[in-house]
């Protein structure tokens, strides 16, 4: 995908995630585009890192501005003492209207992750992608192995929410299977 | 007796002091070669006082790292939650070995720079290398493997590298929350040294005063936070650097800094412009085109060799790169064509490509440059502040001047100056033609 192509998935995921209720800050988006880009194999092209709450892109951050810059997303500071939103702007609707075929090429997999987290705050995206990455690192180990790497990953999520967090990843996995066959 | 704390007069930290495992470094080829590294590389062509060196930038990073260090991890100003997710933060040993590591990482953290810092870097290194990569590899050579092992107690080279380059340059390496912490320190988007030194520092030099900001202030005010509420289910816990409510201000004030730096500086248009021509001359003058990665290689080549090369290529017109040697050294550079602006943007976010790609067909490839820089980080510009009851709160919550900060982008197209007047009067001509709304390809 080259940047244009980029810009119109992610404000397309960023509306997607809004009209489901979504806070839609810039940890919801990074969470959701992992999410997108590793289990639904939508081929942003982000190296993601295990960094703050859970994968983490440094070039997805700097996407996320250039989108600022490109007036396509907007920061709507939300009331005290709340972090901001990033939301998709109406110059960027018309963007996507321009953009047909690819977001064609992903519309089901983009409604399945806002379907599926969207209504997550971070704290649980941040459990989830963590859950996913180590699943991806450790592709062969059970559930509670897995919990105990995230454990000992992330100190301040506890054994009982890493373990939450490996069961909902493989139900996500299952459905994202299914649903891609 | 020999001296264990070493002072050199410094105009922005007034005294930087080191010791003598510090000394140490500074006194290493790496190090005493950014002595001819300018941190500008072709700014002072624009801004003549601009001539400052990698070699001081360097030694005030340091200074402030430590000053950072000792103010975010003085016992009474860490909570409990905080202490709960760092143990390294409540261990005295620890902290004075993390110490030593933040600062001779900061002395460190540019050693990678090649001749003219940044001006070209991208595209005159093989890929997969940038000056991080070469930071790293100086920082694990066994020249400098020496002095990190020769001191009591030793360092471990991959901690001084992690906080050096940090988490975006290191994507092998895995971080802890504490180390996370302090390559913020070092290179973070919002309180990073580096960048608080580089701002003084060139507005000093340069005599753009708008790079100032009360930095005294903003350290004091530092503190190692939770992450401001979503209020959506849960807050994230992992820390972060924050301020005081006390220090808002003055990150706001650091914050305008680098805005107005950016916009008058560092994307200056003839600024950038002597940069491609700079490219074009190294593309033409060096050995295949690249710089070497070898180290040696590396460590002999300085901003000195290649003002050689480009005055004597100016003067010939027999040898590579001659004419854009020639542009910088008569001032004869490129002319702003085409800029970007919003209502170009909001028809096509690449206007600049559109415009720069019909030029080059009208006037020929070789009159015609295109410098396209995508915004980096600040994507929400955002970090928690510590309330006077105790509450952490979104900055952006707080600060209209965070919340309207524009973000800066470069999309320049330039035309060689004897074709200039033509293609102004073609771009008026074409303008509408080129820059339109149109399908995503």
């Amino acid at each position: 995908m080259n940047r244009l192509q980029r810009a119109a998935v992610l404000t397309a995921l960023a509306d997607e995630l809004r009209k489901r209720g979504s806070w839609c800050g810039e940890t919801h988006l990074q969470k959701t585009a992992y999410f997108l880009q590793e289990l639904l194999g939508v081929a942003l092209g982000y190296q993601f890192v295990l960094y703050k709450h859970g994968p983490y892109s440094f070039d997805l951050h700097d996407e996320l501005t250039a989108l600022r810059a490109d007036q396509l997303l907007e920061l709507r500071p939300q009331p005290y003492p709340y972090g901001p939103s990033l939301l998709p702007t109406a110059a960027s609707a018309d963007f996507r209207a321009r953009s047909p075929r690819t977001l064609g090429a992903c519309r089901r997999e983009l409604d399945f992750t806002a379907d599926k987290l969207a209504d997550k705050g971070v704290a649980e995206l941040e459990r989830l992608a963590t859950a996913l990455f180590v699943t991806r690192e450790m592709p062969d180990g059970d559930a509670e192995a897995r919990a105990r790497r995230i454990n000992q990953l992330k100190p301040h999520v506890s054994l009982d929410e890493a373990r939450a967090a490996v069961a909902a990843v493989d139900r996500i996995s299952r459905e994202a299977a299914a649903f891609a066959e | 007796m020999a001296k264990k704390i070493h002072e050199i007069r410094d105009p922005i930290h007034v005294f930087v002091r080191l010791n003598s495992d510090e000394r140490k470094v500074l006194d290493s080829r790496p190090f005493q070669r950014l002595r001819h590294i300018h941190q500008l590389a072709l700014t002072s062509l624009v801004y003549p006082a601009a001539t400052h060196k990698r070699f001081e930038h360097s030694l005030g990073v340091m200074e402030l790292a430590g000053r950072v260090f000792d103010v975010v991890t003085y016992k009474d100003s860490v909570s409990d939650p905080i202490r709960r997710s760092i143990p390294e933060i409540d261990d005295d040993d620890s902290l004075r070995y993390w110490r030593r590591v933040l600062r001779m990482a900061a002395l460190c953290h540019d050693t990678g720079h090649l001749p003219f810092s940044h001006a070209a870097e991208k595209e005159l290194l093989p890929a997969d290398w940038n000056h991080e990569r070469l930071t790293r590899e100086i920082i694990l050579s066994p020249e400098m493997k020496a002095i990190w092992e020769g001191m009591t107690p030793p360092l471990r080279p991959l901690d001084v590298v992690k906080l050096a380059v940090g988490p975006r340059e290191a994507t092998d390496l895995t971080f802890t929350t504490w180390e996370d912490i302090l390559a913020e320190i070092i290179v973070g988007d919002a309180f990073g040294v580096d960048r608080m030194d580089y701002l003084l520092r060139d507005s000093h030099h340069t005599g753009v005063a708008y790079g100032r900001f009360d930095h005294f202030r903003l350290i004091d005010t530092l503190r190692i936070l939770p992450p401001p509420s979503t209020a959506d289910g849960g807050a994230a816990t992992e820390p972060a650097l924050g301020v005081e409510e006390g220090g808002v201000h003055s990150a706001e004030a650091l914050m305008l800094a680098r805005y107005f730096m950016y916009t008058q500086v560092y994307f200056h248009a003839h600024r950038r412009v002597y940069d491609i021509h700079l490219k074009d001359f190294l593309a033409a003058w060096l050995d295949g085109g690249k710089f070497p990665t070898d180290l040696e290689k590396h460590l002999c080549g300085t901003d000195n060799e290649v003002y050689v090369g480009l005055l004597d290529a100016a003067r010939d017109p027999t040898k590579p790169g001659h004419e854009a040697a020639r542009r910088i050294v008569e001032h004869q550079h490129f002319k702003v064509l085409y800029e970007r602006n919003p209502d170009d943007v909001a028809k096509d976010p690449e206007a600049g490509r559109a415009v720069f790609e019909a030029a080059a067909v009208a006037f020929g490839a070789e009159s015609v440059r295109h410098d396209r820089i995508p915004p980096k980080g600040e994507a929400v510009g955002d970090f928690p502040v510590l309330m006077k009851d105790g509450r952490i709160a979104s900055a952006v919550a707080l600060s209209d001047v965070l919340r309207n900060l524009p973000v800066l982008s470069v999309d320049f197209v330039f035309v060689a100056p004897e074709k200039w007047k033509d293609a102004e009067a073609w771009l008026r001509d074409k303008r509408a033609s080129l820059i339109q709304k149109k399908e995503t390809q």
